[in-house]
């Protein structure tokens, strides 16, 4: 008879799966490049795009990264290793169009508008203000096709996301998650505090350019 | 042109997706596995970047009023034509007019492709034909199909070929070959030893967005991460510890840390999976998932 002994806990420390790459990159499956880019991302973006690699099939920006999708098979060439040679230490961001975006503030198209002024300790008309009188610059766009991630949020307006997110947000949402500021460009579930709707079509399949905002585009609200 | 007389669960067009708008919040999409639909085009005598059906679960029936020459890969459903003819897989199908296709429920596997002469004639959306139900465009009107719908068919070039395809052989049961990180390293070793020792069950509420796995929970400190690029086949790990693996319709960008990727090759295997189904995971070096290739279908001409 076998002992009834309990199994020892299994140790399979995987092996990392990531040899031979530069500190700041990072293997997602064997397609998927993650790429550390800092406050540089745009740049880094916008060269990579330039420059056109036939390994590359997409490239996404995201906060502080990039992804960059290889073709099936592919390898990072040399080029690629030498457009990413020191990413952190390319020039800073440059930003694109400026975009006036009209904004109706609270009530129901705004319902966490009241509670996030009196968090921030001011009221309405101030957190409208102080909401208003910013710059943003599309970061990157993600959850939604067409959903901006903009900086810029002035910092005593920062939120953390609801606790429990809402079943249904209506397009054209503006919200804050952290310390960012988005528009919903569809209806659907999310999780951002909600201050307010732009009647701007964020997001158009049928476009020659989808995206009303892209990434590096710059952003003012003006309130209706 | 075919006329839905009775819509599937899930009944999808789709191509071969849309790469390279990630940028814009849009993932590549497609069939969930290319080289099965591509194969079924290849038998229809069609480009292997028609549009076709991606049917999962559970088929429809299918009016064929003026006839039309089909094919189907991928999981075997129930299937009856009104003629009374076997309906083969992986096989030229020559269907007469006024007859009909009934595809029942799936027998193995999750999703099969139906290519049809010519292709579905719907229009491009950011250059392809594919569905995309999260924000809903793409396909038939950016939806599944319903009963009445009546697609169109582009016109068929050349002679009609009868061919027979062989699909590859599949490793069923083999766990899935993934390449850890790019956040393995906020795991524990208890963590990363429950993900790679334990079978996970494919849980119903998946869907082409992802596969939502349950199981063991995969423990990592809470951590807040910056948003992140992902791509189909990136395993997520919520706070819940029950990972996600991205499908072809996933989010392109992410706050959960990923604690493996599926490698390229594998990916086609996501699309048989069904609720209740058990998938382990095994790591592979990135260069030696890169010298996978694509396991090949064979096509012959038939008699």
């Amino acid at each position: 008879m076998q002992s009834s002994e309990k199994k020892p806990h299994p140790r399979v420390k995987p092996k990392t799966g990531q040899p031979s790459l530069p500190p700041t990159w990072r293997w997602v499956g064997d397609r998927g490049l993650w790429v550390a880019t800092g406050d540089a991302t745009l740049s880094c973006y916008f060269e990579l795009v330039s420059r056109n690699l036939p390994e590359i099939e997409d490239v996404i920006p995201a906060d502080g990264s990039l992804l960059l999708v290889l073709r099936q098979g592919a390898a990072p060439s040399a080029d690629l290793r030498a457009a990413l040679a020191d990413p952190l230490a390319a020039a800073p961001d440059t930003c694109g169009a400026l975009h006036e975006i009209a904004v109706e503030y609270g009530g129901a198209a705004g319902p966490d508008l009241l509670a996030l002024a009196e968090a921030a300790g001011m009221d309405a008309h101030a957190y409208i203000h102080s909401h208003t009188a910013m710059e943003y610059t599309v970061a990157f766009l993600g959850f939604q096709p067409g959903f901006p991630y903009m900086r810029g949020l002035p910092e005593a307006l920062h939120a953390p996301r609801r606790a429990s997110p809402r079943v249904r947000v209506a397009a054209g949402s503006v919200g804050i998650g952290g310390a960012y500021c988005g528009i919903y460009p569809a209806g659907g579930p999310g999780g951002w505090q909600i201050i307010g709707r732009a009647t701007a079509d964020l997001f158009d399949p049928a476009r020659d350019v989808p995206a009303l905002l892209m990434p590096g585009d710059r952003v003012r609200f003006v309130p209706v | 042109m075919i006329e839905i007389l009775r819509a599937g669960l899930c009944d999808l067009v789709m191509d071969l997706g849309r790469p390279g708008l990630g940028a814009l919040g849009v993932p590549m999409g497609g069939a969930a596995d290319p080289a099965a639909l591509a194969a079924a085009n290849h038998l229809v005598g069609n480009d292997e970047s028609s549009a076709g059906l991606e049917i999962t679960l559970s088929g429809p029936v299918l009016g064929f009023p003026a006839g039309g020459v089909a094919a189907l890969t991928g999981a075997r459903f129930a299937a009856m034509r009104s003629s009374g003819a076997a309906v083969a897989w992986n096989e030229t199908l020559v269907l007469a007019a006024g007859e009909t296709l009934s595809l029942g429920r799936a027998q193995d596997g999750c999703r099969c492709w139906l290519a049809l002469r010519g292709g579905l004639a719907v229009p491009q959306v950011m250059g392809s034909r594919s569905t995309f139900l999260p924000a809903g465009f793409g396909g038939y009107r950016g939806r599944a199909l319903q009963a009445g719908d009546a697609l169109s068919l582009a016109s068929g070039a050349g002679e009609v070929r009868l061919l027979r395809a062989h699909a590859p052989s599949s490793e069923r049961d083999a766990p899935l070959r993934v390449v850890a990180g790019p956040q393995a390293g906020l795991f524990d070793d208890a963590g990363l030893a429950v993900f790679f020792s334990h079978p996970y069950r494919v849980d119903p509420a998946s869907d082409r967005r992802g596969l939502r796995l349950s199981g063991p929970a995969v423990t990592h400190g809470r951590v807040e991460l910056a948003s992140q690029g992902v791509l189909p086949g990136a395993i997520q790990v919520p706070p819940d510890g029950q990972p996600i693996i991205l499908g072809w319709d996933g989010p392109v960008t992410g706050g959960y840390p990923v604690i493996a990727g599926v490698v390229a090759v594998d990916l086609p295997r996501l699309a048989r999976l069904r609720p209740g189904d058990a998938v382990r995971f095994v790591t592979i070096e990135v260069e030696a998932a890169r010298q996978l290739a694509t396991k090949r279908w064979d096509i012959e001409e038939l008699g």
